[in-house]
């Protein structure tokens, strides 16, 4: 059974919101399972035009790409939608292929992966 | 289960949770499945879209069943068993 890595993405500070791609696309590389977990203002990351608006200059690629690579490598990406009413959004402002969840679906997730960072 | 099956179950218990996000659908479906008898199923409405993918892996995760969820007009109605 592959290694399961679980990722919480908790901000859209730049420096805060590119490095769980940069960990996650490692692990995918290294064919781990990757889920990632999106709350309060790192759903902007997955809002329809969000990553975009985040910048880090001198990061080798864009936050896009970043959530592009990682999804076509099959991570799997889950929004929190208690948080969406704080940051002013819905789940049809999310983009293609993330999905809701609660806070079971991330602390099941946690007690079944072997690795769990936060952001 | 289908959602005419589902339409068929006349709950033990309903749990109108749609004023709550999460984690409040999920503490009224823990708090409801300890008042039904084992073999008895609650059902849960809940407005917020997370509900219908937490409370399986819930029931799963604590050894209840989950039967399904029909969506209603904005909510979801979903039905677990108790196992245990």
């Amino acid at each position: 059974m592959a290694t399961k890595m679980l990722i919480f993405c908790g901000s859209d500070a730049p420096q805060k919101a590119f490095p769980p791609f940069m960990v996650g696309s490692g692990a995918l590389a290294v064919e781990m399972e990757l889920t990632m977990f999106f709350t309060m203002s790192g759903l902007n990351i997955v809002r329809k035009g969000g990553a975009e608006k985040i910048l880090l200059p001198g990061a080798p690629m864009t936050l896009p790409q970043l959530v592009k690579t990682v999804q076509d490598m099959g991570a799997k990406l889950i929004a929190c939608s208690a948080a969406f009413p704080i940051v002013g959004m819905k789940q049809e402002d999310l983009i293609e292929g993330v999905e809701c969840g609660g806070v079971a679906t991330f602390v099941i997730a946690a007690q079944e992966a072997d690795v769990v960072l936060t952001f | 289960m289908e959602t005419a099956e589902l339409e068929k179950i006349h709950a033990a218990k309903v749990v109108d949770a749609r004023g709550t996000a999460c984690p409040g659908p999920l503490l009224e479906a823990k708090k409801a499945i300890g008042t039904v008898s084992v073999g008895q199923t609650i059902e849960v409405w809940s407005g917020d879209p997370s509900t219908k993918k937490d409370l399986p892996k819930w029931a799963a995760k604590v050894g209840h069943e989950f039967l399904g969820v029909i969506e209603a007009e904005g909510y979801d109605r979903i039905f677990i068993v108790r196992r245990k």
